[in-house]
């Protein structure tokens, strides 16, 4: 697999990948693991390349897990928060694209707030574009980190049975790992209150449910989402403490799956709203930390597959030197 | 209640399971123990009452009453709606949720079913606010409410304009298959109205309710009912299109039951005679074609229930000119002779008449009385099916005395009720 060529040049979605794309990703994250947790934490197959984090959405913890694997693959990395900048004011989605793209990026982290902006963007960029989250639609290494922290924490996926529970119809997570869940042989199941499971969820490969009891009867893998606090208002859900009642994760609920399951959440959490402080910590089932470290370690491994990929821009020494500094 | 009761002697009717024939029904713990023409005088008891050939049915469960508790007591309260129910053989009835404050929280479920056990003589069950304080906006804490012991939700009669409100509201309370009811009324057309509009309307110069008001907010309805799938009680409907439009949806798959108002099986549109404001009701009395359309829906069983949609309002709010007059009639102690007197006066079976006021309604929110079954609660009625009578609003128990009935000639009386057993009502 090692000389398997990956043969996209973005990453725009987990929809378009096949099981040899996504675990030719977890295995180069393997490895990444083994150095994050070594004292040199440090590559340079990324030397000399320039990675641009653009994010017009806020973010924390997504933004910050992409530079630190670009600083430790050896990348020039910078940051651009457009949520709070001038390129914001005014100036359209294509012109902002325009204007990055003129100082030759390598590679170009992209997270927006509409659903199909990344796509977008790439159309108009020469770099390799990684999509860190677009709207509602896809959150792709989201999607291989959970995949990685699953293979290395429980097993093979291959007939596993996970749940995916909480605001499906907004969760961009959700989609993305629906996606790499079935193609890699889990048995997917979705629960939510009929308010937030999508129209045609059914079709996704994933079995729906309202009932969260039933839905998580004999499940390894309990995977929890972020209700965002506009959706609690009357809309979609009459308050938190119903959806904590019927849908947050607690002990009695937990019980209902296999013994032993492992809980996962994308964060940031909302504790008390869709998941108990007991759940959330716990020493052995929770993997809520885990993940945040095999975040890094999958992002390293996209970016070096990607880079690879990325047209070369060395073919005019002195014209792109210029460009860059 | 201890020992065994027997009531021999009866004719016995259970719109279940059509059963009508003599025999009885012996009472133990509340519950009925047995039933049916092996019950005679000889049967082993500790008690026995003689029906003297009179019918014995379940109790009857309306699904729409209106009391004034909390909020406005002086109206109606759950003792005052409690013992009209008892006079009117009605033996479980459910509360809307426009009250002050409106029902729709797990404390006021809780304060409505801790009153009906401590005050009323039947049995009172509180149905919730489908959204927040009734107004339209955010949906109420339906799974919750629920669990608390709310039988169904509705917005009572103000219905939810926001179509994307109603649909995310109804597609969460399909989340917990729970039935929501909703009065078909579209306010654009309803506002400021009297009575049905048309040509009687237009002679007496009073601005007319259009059927369209129903048509317009069915048809939403029932479109919403079939994409959410939820079970929607489409709540009093009062035309024959309307019925029409139900039996349609059904027929289609749609999870879709209806009610009926007993006062529009009774009257039409020129009862409203001479101004009476008694007359004025929501929705108003139709036409007669309207009127026949719905008793033929009754005939074959295409209407689920019939409700009271008792609905008090003291003298001071009706004494006015008719525009000015409040809308509603209180109607728990006539709802079982209106219906008798059309079982005479239309030829229809009892068995049929009594179904969407016992098991029709029982069946929708899954509760066990409503039927004559061994092991189900002993709520029952005892009634002489052809005595003649003049209702006189005086008469009534309920605290307000707006009935449309008052002065009209009824055909059947209640003798005697029961509930869980134990007698709450008997004629003297």
């Amino acid at each position: 697999m090692a000389d398997y060529a990956f043969p996209h040049r973005h990453l725009l979605g987990i929809e378009g990948l096949n099981r040899l794309d996504i675990e030719t990703l977890l295995e180069l994250g393997d490895r990444y693991v083994e150095l994050n947790r070594s004292r040199v934490k440090h590559t340079d197959v990324l030397a000399g390349r320039t990675l641009i984090n653009l994010f017009f959405e806020n973010s924390t913890r997504t933004q910050g897990s992409f530079e630190i694997a670009g600083r430790r693959l050896g990348a020039d990395v910078v940051t651009m928060p457009i949520a709070t900048s001038s390129l914001k004011k005014g100036e359209t989605l294509i012109d902002t694209a325009m204007t990055l793209n003129a100082m030759r990026p390598d590679l170009l982290v992209i997270r927006h707030g509409s659903s199909g902006a990344v796509k977008l963007l790439s159309r108009k960029v020469d770099g390799a574009v990684i999509n860190a989250g677009d709207g509602t639609h896809e959150h792709p290494t989201q999607a291989l980190l959970d995949a990685l922290t699953i293979r290395r924490r429980v097993g093979d996926i291959g007939g596993m049975r996970i749940a995916i529970c909480g605001d499906i119809l907004h969760s961009r997570v959700a989609r993305s790992n629906v996606a790499c869940l079935n193609v890699l042989g889990a048995e997917v199941r979705l629960i939510a209150p009929r308010t937030l499971t999508p129209p045609g969820a059914v079709e996704w490969g994933a079995e729906v449910f309202t009932d969260m009891r039933k839905g998580l009867a004999g499940c390894d893998v309990v995977m929890m989402l972020r209700l965002q606090q506009e959706r609690m208002d009357g809309a979609y859900l009459p308050s938190a403490r119903e959806f904590f009642h019927f849908w947050g994760l607690d002990e009695e609920k937990l019980s209902h799956a296999k013994p032993n399951a492992f809980v996962m959440h994308p964060g940031p959490m909302n504790r008390g709203v869709e998941i108990e402080s007991g759940i959330a910590d716990h020493k052995t089932r929770s993997l809520i930390t885990e993940q945040v470290e095999m975040g890094v370690a999958v992002r390293m491994a996209v970016l070096e597959t990607l880079a690879k990929n990325a047209p070369d821009f060395g073919v005019q020494p002195t014209a792109q030197a210029g460009a860059k500094s | 209640m201890t020992g065994r009761t027997v009531i021999y002697n009866a004719r016995v009717i259970d719109p279940a399971s059509g059963f009508d024939e003599k025999g009885g029904v012996v009472i133990e713990g509340g519950v009925i123990a047995d039933v049916g023409a092996g019950v005679v005088k000889t049967t082993a008891g500790d008690l026995k009452i003689d029906a003297k050939g009179k019918v014995l049915a379940p109790g009857l469960i309306d699904l729409r009453v209106k009391t004034g508790e909390p909020g406005a007591e002086n109206k109606e309260t759950l003792a005052t709606a409690g013992d009209a129910a008892a006079a009117g053989g009605v033996t479980t009835f459910v509360v809307m949720p426009d009250t002050d404050p409106v029902i729709d929280s797990v404390a006021l479920v809780d304060f409505l079913q801790q009153r009906g056990e401590s005050v009323a003589k039947v049995k009172v069950y509180p149905s919730g606010g489908l959204t927040v304080g009734l107004e339209g906006a955010k949906m109420s804490e339906i799974g919750l409410i629920r669990e608390a012991g709310a039988v169904f939700f509705t917005n009572g009669d103000k219905p939810v304009e926001d179509a994307g409100v109603l649909r995310r509201a109804m597609t969460y309370a399909a989340s917990f298959d729970t039935l929501v009811a909703s009065r078909p009324d579209t306010p654009a057309l309803s506002k400021n109205t009297v009575m049905n509009a048309g040509a009687f309307a237009a002679r007496l110069g009073l601005r007319g309710t259009p059927p369209e008001a129903e048509w317009i907010a069915l048809a939403r309805d029932l479109m919403l009912a079939e994409t959410t799938g939820v079970r929607l009680l489409v709540d009093c409907i009062s035309t024959e299109r309307s019925l029409d439009a139900i039996e349609r949806a059904r027929g289609q798959g749609v999870k879709v039951s209806c009610s009926v108002a007993a006062f529009s099986l009774f009257f039409n549109d020129l009862d409203v005679g001479d101004y009476l404001t008694y007359c004025k009701v929501q929705p108003p009395f139709r036409t007669e074609a309207d009127r026949m359309a719905l008793i033929d829906g009754l005939k074959r069983g295409a209407i689920d229930a019939v409700v009271s949609a008792h609905d008090p309002q003291p003298t001071e709010d009706k004494r006015l000119p008719i525009a000015d007059a409040a809308f509603g009639a209180v109607g728990l102690e006539t709802l079982l002779p209106a219906l008798l007197s059309l079982a005479i006066r239309e030829e229809i079976p009892l068995a049929t008449i009594l179904k969407p006021v016992t098991s029709g309604p029982a069946d929708l929110l899954g509760l066990p009385q409503g039927r004559l079954a061994k092991g189900a609660p002993a709520d029952l009625v005892l009634f002489d099916a052809a005595a003649p009578w003049a209702c006189d609003r005086d008469d009534l128990s309920s605290r307000s005395k707006n009935s449309p009935f008052d002065g009209r000639k009824l055909e059947g009386k209640v003798l005697r009720t029961w509930v869980n057993g134990a007698t709450v009502f008997e004629r003297g």
